[in-house]
């Protein structure tokens, strides 16, 4: 008997195995389907199967060397500990030493993530300014919100890279961002004034990625202007 | 492992020297620029140090470890939303390609690697591929992918452990033939 015919039907286990071990379920989809495999051999069995071609995954990106920057600042937090075995007694005042970076991390996240979408310009007005988060150096953006329509206005932003050009997406609640038709370049000084298209409604994120030139479907890079409307 | 859960940095150089380019890799190929991978890098490394003394060997690789603390930073930087980076560092060219010149055995020794697991990932059906790349590196839940490929759940959840299990055999083959 094949381990398979020990366990449920395949149509009603094993269904969300692949996103489990791709960690694409949610927090408590995942939950229940370890609770799952707790009792299943099957799907227990399938998980360490796939598992290992998502280890595997990473080797398809393109292989980088890692940066001296980063060796220095990995190393640099840590030669302070040196030589120092972890004493159960010292354990704790280390600790708290350690988590500094990681602290300062997450704390400079926050300020950055905090000064993303500030509203510039609003009292008094029916027209409502908001100034976007722009990952190019030198470049800002903002979008201008009036009676129900946006725009968004750019200065200094370097063209797309070759064979691409910027796409405008709209992103409502914790749905993944849709696409828009609004695509476009900049101008030789790096400015661009484009109408946000589509319905606003419930939008709270507007972003800006670079895309393949007829635009796609689904992002496939990091945003490079996000616009928080609320 | 034992020495750096002891404390010894030295001995965790050691584990970044060797594995510091693929975690660097999958943070640049996630977040897309290098100052960002090498936040996500750097806070991977640190809590791992932080956290050496609870590596067990019987559950994987040192190098699946440091992955999958280098994936876990990356989705939560990329759930957070984008940062605006301050700081002044060219992108272009800064990330020095493996294949490189003085590339020593092990980085040759990955990058054989890497063409035999891109090669098992171009062998998939390209929607296979897709959701399989949406999902590991960009961080998307299967409901997320569905409603960006317009396809049901279900279908999206289907062409995961489909595309997986394709790989796999497609792995197994190349590690077969290694031999």
């Amino acid at each position: 008997m094949s381990p398979r015919e020990d366990g449920p039907p395949r149509s009603d286990c094993g269904a969300d195995v692949g996103a489990y071990v791709l960690g694409a379920l949610e927090h408590e989809e995942a939950r229940a389907f370890r609770a799952h495999m707790d009792s299943c051999v099957v799907c227990r069995e399938e998980a360490a199967a796939l598992r290992a071609a998502v280890e595997a995954l990473p080797l398809s990106a393109p292989q980088l060397k890692a940066p001296r920057t980063l060796r220095r600042r990995v190393f640099s937090e840590l030669r302070p500990q040196q030589g120092r075995a972890r004493h159960p007694a010292r354990k704790r005042v280390a600790a708290r030493v350690r988590l500094r970076p990681a602290a300062a991390l997450a704390g400079a996240l926050a300020v950055a993530a905090a000064a993303i979408g500030v509203v510039v310009g609003s009292s008094g007005s029916s027209t409502r300014v908001i100034r976007a988060s722009v990952v190019a150096r030198d470049a800002s953006a903002v979008v201008s919100l009036s009676h129900g329509s946006a725009q968004l206005i750019i200065h200094g932003m370097p063209p797309p890279p070759p064979g691409k050009v910027y796409e405008v997406w709209l992103k409502r609640g914790a749905s993944a961002p849709a696409a828009t038709d609004a695509l476009f370049s900049v101008t030789a000084h790096g400015d661009a004034a484009v109408v946000v298209p589509g319905d606003l409604h419930a939008v709270n994120e507007v972003l800006v990625t670079p895309e393949r030139i007829g635009g796609s479907r689904v992002p496939t890079h990091a945003p490079v202007i996000l616009a928080r409307l609320s | 492992m034992q020495l750096a859960a002891e404390g010894h940095a030295h001995a965790f150089e050691v584990v970044f020297d060797r594995h510091g380019g693929i975690a660097f890799s999958l943070a640049y190929r996630m977040c897309g620029r290098r100052a960002m991978a090498e936040d996500v890098a750097q806070e991977a490394f640190l809590a791992l140090w932080r956290s050496a003394g609870r590596y067990d060997a019987s559950r994987g690789s040192v190098r699946s470890w440091v992955l999958s603390a280098v994936h876990n930073r990356a989705i939560d930087a990329l759930r957070r939303g984008i940062v605006r980076d301050r700081r002044q560092l060219d992108d272009e060219g800064a990330a020095e390609r493996v294949a490189d010149a003085r590339s020593t055995d092990g980085e040759v020794l990955r990058r054989e690697e890497a063409r035999t697991v891109r090669s098992a990932l171009r062998e998939l059906p390209s929607e296979q591929q897709q959701v399989i790349e949406l999902a590991y590196f960009g961080g998307f839940t299967h409901s997320q992918i569905a409603e960006l490929l317009q396809l049901p759940v279900g279908t999206v959840k289907g062409r995961m452990r489909l595309g997986l299990g394709k790989m796999r055999i497609e792995l197994d083959r190349g590690a077969g033939a290694a031999v």
